[in-house]
């Protein structure tokens, strides 16, 4: 693996096969992510993007008869142990899902749940700060200070998922996955929401499947490319767009650009 | 083409008729009911107990609304954090298997089982003198020891166990309709499971939970059979008197009494009373507090999308 920057490296995919029952949805994934870095997941429709985001904060856990071989490292030590906190490991790993998933409460208390579940009682005060500093993280704040109190799910499809975002943000994450955030927004929405990834990517370590090429080459730093359950090519996004190896990932970039 | 036509006229027609006779019956059972029952509605007749002898004058149903009342509440007590509990356990942690799925039919057999039969068996199990704090024993016949089996204890519980799987089917509806996404959003920023339940799942279900329970209620005052087995056949209230006074509430919950079911029955012709216009009053209460019920059903329904 040929790398342009050298980052320290965050997750590490050992040799991770996946099945959902008797089909196969991951062969031989090796991958490493690297700290402070945007990594894009492409490939056509069915190919095992998201199947790979959820092993790694382990969501594919609740499907019932999936399981999975090989290993993910996080800061070098498993997630896949069996003594393994998968609460404490969701809390480093957030994740922002496709279709924007608010609860069916006000801002205010979308924003408080994940505090209140993971730092417990903090004082008003102090929440009230916690909150305010992460809408403004995912540049929602000015939009609905005026109207914390108001039910979510008022408020536009971007603006419910830059408020998912944020909710995500409230835990203090070290990744951060997200699965096709921007597919159901319009393209202004989908602009506020490249910017902000860039500038969250100062914090956290940013790991996004899309199918939007144009997006990946603005936004991503690494480019891993899928094709029926395996990584086909991997590098850096101007490696991957500009001299593609793979005859796969140059048809598949031609006909995504043409 | 006219054939189709014709066709659907006829659809038409016929569910139009057939809705009609529907709502016809309906409103004719109420109307006459209003117009046998309303004369017999005054203050005197929701304040007055039953007249212990046929004197006519002072006959009200005091004690068999609030028997009503009692049993309704004793019965969506004890039934609904069980069921809650159970529909929780079935909608968020029951694995799909054989033994949920005979657990499932067991709740499903037990829904159709007729009141009567959780009745007798409701007395017989009451009866057991080990239970007897919950009536009273027996006293006085030589060797036989045994609980009385009938109260207000006793017929709330029995209630309870008649409507749970009722409850539990519409709660656990109520926890499934809560979409998915929900119990992702929250699992995936580090909340527990429980965590999820109770603050994410239970608030955004609690409309439809709501209904459950009232829906439940409504079969618990509309129910003759369990009254008549489990709560015995005295129209006033058993325990010491006065039985409205606070510190008898206990003798009279362990004690026996009526409900507006169990009222009309004796007061129509088929029981003792051939007084058929207090029957009829009672039934003109008893359909109020129905429709009362179904307003607010339609209330919680109305507000059961999500997020509303
Ligand atoms: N819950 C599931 N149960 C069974 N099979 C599944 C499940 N989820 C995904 N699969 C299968 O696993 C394979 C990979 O799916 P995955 O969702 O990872 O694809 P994807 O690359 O994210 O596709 P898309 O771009 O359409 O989102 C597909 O063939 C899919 O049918
Ligand atoms: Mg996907």
């Amino acid at each position: 693996m040929v790398y342009s920057n050298s980052g320290s490296i965050i997750i590490s995919v050992k040799e991770l096969n996946a099945w959902y029952g008797e089909k196969k949805a991951l062969s031989n994934i090796n991958i490493d992510i690297k700290k402070n870095s945007i990594t894009a997941f492409i490939g056509p429709s069915g190919c095992g993007k998201t199947t790979l985001l959820r092993c790694l904060n382990r969501m594919n856990d609740l499907v019932d008869g999936f399981r999975l071989t090989g290993d993910i490292l996080l800061d070098g030590e498993s997630i896949l142990s069996k003594n393994r906190d998968v609460i404490e490991l969701r809390r480093k790993v957030g994740m922002v899902f496709q279709q924007p998933n608010p609860f069916p409460k006000t801002i205010f208390e979308n924003m408080a749940l994940p505090v209140k579940e993971n730092f417990g009682n903090v004082r008003r005060e102090k929440l009230e700060e916690i909150i305010e500093t992460n809408l403004k993280a995912a540049s929602l704040y000015e939009e609905v200070e005026d109207r914390l109190d108001s039910s979510a799910l008022r408020l536009s499809g971007g603006q419910q998922q830059r408020l998912c975002i944020a909710r995500a943000l409230t835990i203090n994450p070290e990744v951060i996955l997200f699965d096709e955030p921007c597919s159901a927004l319009d393209p202004i929405s989908t602009m506020k929401i490249e910017d902000m990834l860039m500038e969250l990517k100062q914090k956290y370590t940013i790991v996004i499947v899309t199918h939007n090429l144009h997006q990946a080459s603005r936004i991503a730093d690494e480019v891993a490319m899928f094709y029926e359950g395996q990584i086909v090519e991997q590098a850096s996004t101007d490696v991957f767009f500009s001299n593609p190896k793979t005859q796969l990932a140059q048809d598949y970039i031609s006909s995504k650009f043409s | 083409m006219n054939k189709k036509k014709i066709r659907d006229l006829m659809g038409e027609v016929m569910s139009w008729l057939a809705s009609s006779i529907t709502i016809a019956a309906c409103l004719g059972i109420i109307i006459y009911l209003f117009n046998m029952g309303h004369a017999q509605i005054d203050i005197g007749f929701l304040t007055n107990e039953p007249a212990t002898t046929l004197e006519t004058e002072k006959n009200g149903i005091l004690t068999p609304l609030v028997g009503t009342l009692l049993l309704t509440f004793i019965g969506t007590l004890v039934a609904f954090p069980w069921a809650l509990g159970t529909a929780i356990y079935l909608s968020e942690y029951a694995k799909r298997n054989n033994l949920t799925e005979t657990f499932r039919l067991g709740i499903d057999v037990l829904s159709g089982v007729p009141t009567i039969v959780v009745a007798i068996f409701g007395l017989a199990v009451f009866s057991n003198p080990a239970l007897g704090f919950l009536s009273s024993m027996v006293e006085g016949v030589q060797d036989v020891n045994r609980a009385f089996g009938r109260s207000f204890l006793v017929s709330g519980i029995t209630m309870a166990v008649m409507i749970l799987p009722f409850v539990i089917k519409t709660c656990e509806e109520a926890l499934k309709s809560v979409p998915d996404t929900y119990r992702e959003a929250s699992l995936a920023m580090g909340a527990s499971k429980w965590y999820t339940i109770t603050k994410v799942i239970l608030p955004t279900a609690k409309n439809g939970i709501i209904t459950a329970v009232i829906l439940g209620m409504g079969r618990i005052i509309g129910d003759t059979a369990i009254v008549w087995l489990t709560l015995g056949g005295t129209l006033r209230m058993t325990g010491v008197q006065p039985w409205w006074r606070p510190d008898n509430w206990l003798s009279t919950l362990k004690n026996t009494g009526s409900t507006l079911t169990s009222y009309i029955y004796f007061m129509s012709p088929a029981g003792e009373g051939h007084q058929n216009e207090n029957a009829f009053g009672a039934a003109f209460v008893l359909i109020i507090i129905i429709i009362l019920l179904n307003l607010l059903t339609d209330f919680f329904m109305g507000s059961k999308e999500i997020g509303k």
